[in-house]
């Protein structure tokens, strides 16, 4: 046959001899584990208590502000008899009563680099999270456990400075034309090259801005009388685009193998919705890694499911291109797996490499398509070049072409921080959920006075977390997450530890009643 | 539904009902409000039942058939602001687990009532009258409509 080489004992593809080609697809499973423990009873019956208590009060409070004795300090909708009501009062109620009285824990502004330490502001509210006041001259610098800084290049020295500054002295700040214009510069050309080459694929394409590479390119890959199944959990910038293309979208359970090949199943043997006509296409949308949760996508199983029902496969690799895998080339090089088998290879610069923008890589024949009929080439200018240079020079630490092993250095601190951490936490016996290689750690916090106890008595400990409530989680799965990085050290992440465990025993958080795992760190070698 | 910069997708109200440990949260409360009735020391256990399902079916009454909209901004151009708290729950699909629920609730609770006030008349009025007024309010062909134009706008 065309193309494949004949061996005595089997036909194979080049490189892979017989034995590596029928365990493989077994071998992922023994080393894939994660943890999603059910939220327990006790803490889910406390939590509708106490947001049954917040509202009650809120209620409480707009009453006594409508007969005059108190004041609630928001835009109440006048009702003048005789005028239909302009708004409803009622339906800001939860901003009102809920979330401003924990508005202290949230958007906390930094100033400088959110490098493994950052500096915060002092800020004081007065009538309770309705205005702020800066303190400017009380500033704290505090451990960074909040930044998407995965491979620590959010940093205000070093090559990758000194390159960006070189090349703004060069270049300008914005090209100020788009792609199809007179925007592409040549270091635009050197990033898709470059791009590419670190992703294993043909060509790639880049867009200035990460949430707009997935919502303004999918609809130019698949219209109406496709399917999209999409991850439950998929980030807002998938929703969408895959609204914005006009196919008829699926949900699937998150992760789950079995809910997608029923619903791949589904698809094909029943058609279209009324014509039972086959579909034009069906993309998979899923992402390699997800920040809400800190779950691996199981990627060999789709690849598995998608040659099996022809379907293609988008995976967005937002937080895991650099993060995950020993090369840092993503969640495709974590398992091993052949960048050609995914159709759309998507992913952002703002997580791992400390610029910002998106990037789009496939096939040659798809990047000339996007090229042409993307709203980003028309539409938007391409990337400012500093931010192009900064993508550059860390691509090419990562790859290891400046010559040294710095980028293998990361790599390997972020893995070793990853395990580290959460074997740690999970030894501690808090409800940690995601892989065990996943660098972004939710903690379950359940309760959302606990949310704020939380952040408060943290940063009052000099370490800064994200905590994320209602509505960005379900409504007992309130959690603090971690975003590891390779700029902490074995001493920053003790002395987190520490903090947590504090924190964590004033204000009761160990729910955990799992026994505790068996990994650890010590299959990963550091760089020194 | 969207609070500062995070936001979800769909209305939360109809689903916030289907979750875990809601319906033993919701058990548990009336318990404890009915402990608390039941610990003044002027009310006689007939009097103490009976308010407590007087209370229960009021306090739900209002909640979920009197309060309309959401108290959260949602994306869906108004059409949950029309629309009361039990229509909007599983997105006024009928028959629902959590539906039923609601509705065998009250109904239990009359029957308690009932055996604790030993059938006396008076208590019975009361209780049937409300009992009634909780369970006719969440049958299926009342989804959606408004008497004597109120709640209609």
């Amino acid at each position: 046959m065309n193309g494949l080489i004949h061996k005595t004992n089997g036909v194979h593809k080049n490189g892979k001899s017989h034995k590596t080609m029928y365990t493989e697809e077994t071998d992922w499973r023994k080393d894939y584990w994660e943890s999603f423990e059910e939220t327990p009873l006790l803490a889910a019956v406390f939590t509708y208590i106490c947001y049954g208590l917040v509202v009650l009060i809120g209620h409480i409070r707009d009453f006594l502000n409508d007969l005059g004795l108190l004041k609630v300090n928001a835009c109440l909708e006048p009702r003048i008899p005789g005028f239909v009501p302009l708004f409803s009062t009622w339906e800001s109620f939860y901003t009102r009563h809920v979330f401003r009285r924990v508005s202290d824990v949230l958007s906390i502004p930094v100033c400088g680099v959110p490098a493994a330490r950052v500096e915060i502001m002092k800020r004081v509210t007065h009538n309770y999270g309705w205005s702020y006041e800066l303190h400017k001259d009380e500033r704290s610098t505090m451990l960074n456990f909040g930044s998407y800084n995965y491979l620590g290049f959010s940093q205000n020295k070093g090559p990758c400075y000194d390159a960006a500054k070189s090349v703004t002295h060069k270049y300008g700040i914005t090209p100020c034309a788009s792609r199809q214009e007179m925007g592409l510069l040549d270091i635009h050309a050197e990033l898709d090259s470059l791009v590419a080459e670190f992703l294993g694929v043909e060509a790639a394409f880049t867009v200035p801005m990460g949430f707009a590479t997935n919502s303004m390119n999918m609809p130019c890959l698949v219209s109406k009388g496709c399917l999209i199944l999409s991850d439950e959990l998929n980030h807002a910038s998938l929703v969408l685009g895959s609204r914005l293309t006009g196919a008829t979208i699926k949900t699937f359970k998150h992760n789950n193998m079995q809910s997608l090949e029923k619903r791949l199943k589904d698809a094909v043997i029943n058609g279209q919705p009324r014509t039972h006509r086959p579909w034009k296409k069906i993309l998979i949308v899923v992402e390699g890694v997800y920040s809400m949760e800190g779950s691996i996508i199981c990627l060999p199983e789709i690849i598995r499911l998608k040659k099996k029902y022809k379907a293609y496969v988008y995976l967005d690799e937002a937080h895991s291109v650099g993060a995950m895998g020993p090369h840092g080339r993503g969640v495709v090089d974590y398992f091993g797996l052949d960048p050609k088998d995914i159709d759309v290879m998507m992913g952002t610069f703002t997580k791992s490499f400390g610029a910002a923008g998106g990037y789009i890589g496939g096939t040659k024949k798809l990047i000339n398509h996007l090229k042409l009929t993307s709203h980003c080439s028309v539409y938007s200018p391409t990337m400012p070049p500093p931010v192009v240079q900064q993508v550059l020079s860390s691509m090419k630490i990562i790859l290891g072409k400046d010559g040294t092993n710095d980028g293998q250095r990361r790599i390997k601190q972020l893995a070793w921080n990853c395990r580290y951490f959460r074997r740690n936490l999970h030894e501690r016996g808090y409800i940690i959920y995601g892989n065990k290689d996943s660098p972004v750690v939710p903690l379950l916090l359940f309760m959302p006075t606990k949310l704020a106890a939380f952040s408060r008595e943290c940063r009052k400990r000099d370490l800064a977390t994200v905590v994320v409530g209602f509505p960005a989680t379900p409504i007992t799965k309130t959690r603090a997450r971690f975003c590891l990085s390779a700029a902490h050290t074995k001493e920053d992440i003790d002395e987190a530890l520490k903090i947590i465990e504090e924190v964590g025993d004033l204000i009761r958080l160990r729910y955990s009643r799992l026994p505790v795992p068996d990994f650890n760190e010590n299959d990963i070698e550091l760089i020194r | 539904m969207q609070v500062g910069t995070a936001s979800g997708c769909e209305n939360p109200t109809s689903y916030y009902f289907n979750q875990r440990g809601i319906w033993l949260t919701y058990v548990l409360v009336i318990f404890l409000a009915h402990l608390f009735i039941l610990s003044m020391p002027f009310f006689t256990t007939a009097i103490a039942w009976t308010l407590t399902n007087v209370l229960h079916d009021i306090a739900m009454f209002v909640i979920l058939h009197v309060t309309r909209g959401t108290p959260y901004m949602l994306d869906d151009a108004g059409t949950a602001r029309k629309e009361t708290q039990w229509e909007q729950l599983d997105q006024g699909k009928q028959f629902t687990p959590t539906k039923k629920f609601l509705t065998i609730v009250p109904i239990v609770l009359f029957f308690l009532a009932s055996f604790y006030t030993k059938y006396d008349k008076v208590h019975f009025v009361i209780n049937a009258s409300f009992c009634a007024l909780s369970v006719i309010a969440k049958i299926p062909w009342f989804h959606g409509k408004r008497f004597f134009e109120i709640n209609k706008w």
